[in-house]
């Protein structure tokens, strides 16, 4: 990682962008602040560019500096989150063809789970990643990490059942 | 039925930012910040020739008041040696209209 930016950095750039950008819209829902924090992640990135060890170490400071970003930017912005998760409304009608619907609707419900459960099922459904490298990354007990995940799948596969019609045969 | 753990997976699949983004980032980090331009050797050559231009007129300015004020004390001693001249001259006359008078 000694090769010096512009050209290495802006291939890092290419490279990570839509992971960098996906987890700040999926957790913010916001594409215009979603491109701004993953900028201000880059420009991070560049600023601390000789201390990246490895393509591995990127990736790992990438999602962690980036995780953190959401966190504080939530917490400024409370993201206007009326209501929680368990007092979110279910929509009038579910058109089960239309997959993208379903999709949109797992993203609101997405966005109405607390920041941290919020930024975990993020890393590990976008992402793919293991509990315990979660906890590494967020700096948290996989214990903690396993609880948000199993809590979070309960609501919103509950949250996603009830919008969905009654099979009738 | 997709599991639900599929239908999150596809909910959250990575979405790509806009096309010119990596350019505007690009050129974001390397922009020289505000307070690097200062460094910029052409500012501070610019600034050195214009602070030598300053003190050399200041110099030059000074040198011509202090040329004149010198004239000016030479001229004002000249004109009171010549008045002292004119007045031990006049006495002199006083004196000698004074005895022919007597």
């Amino acid at each position: 990682m000694a090769e010096k930016a512009p050209d290495a950095f802006d291939a890092a750039v290419r490279e990570h962008q839509a992971m960098v950008y996906s987890i700040a819209y999926h957790f913010l829902q916001d594409p215009s602040a979603a491109e701004e924090l993953a900028q201000e992640v880059f420009l991070e990135l560049y600023r601390h560019w000789h201390e990246m060890q490895s393509q591995q170490h990127r990736l790992f400071w990438l999602r962690q500096v980036a995780s953190r970003r959401c966190i504080d930017q939530a917490r400024r912005r409370k993201l206007r989150r009326h209501v929680s998760l368990e007092e979110a409304a279910e929509p009038f009608t579910w058109m089960p063809a239309a997959d993208p619907v379903l999709k949109r609707y797992i993203e609101q419900l997405l966005g109405k789970l607390d920041e941290q459960p919020r930024l975990i099922v993020i890393l590990r459904y976008q992402e793919g990643m293991e509990p315990a490298e979660i906890a590494d990354l967020l700096e948290m007990p996989v214990a903690t990490v396993k609880s948000h995940l199993q809590r979070s799948l309960a609501l919103l596969r509950r949250k996603v059942s009830l919008a969905a019609p009654k099979e009738t045969s | 039925m997709m599991d639900f753990e599929d239908q999150l997976r596809r909910a959250l699949e990575r979405k790509e930012p806009s096309p010119d983004f990596a350019a505007r980032v690009v050129a974001r980090a390397t922009r020289p910040r505000r307070w690097m331009r200062w460094f910029n050797p052409r500012v501070w050559a610019s600034a050195g020739m214009a602070a030598s231009l300053l003190v050399g007129a200041l110099g030059l300015e000074m040198e011509r008041r202090q040329r004149a004020r010198q004239q000016g004390e030479v001229a004002r001693a000249q004109l009171i040696q010549a008045m002292q001249i004119t007045s031990t001259q006049l006495d002199k006359i006083q004196k000698k209209v004074q005895g022919a008078l007597r």
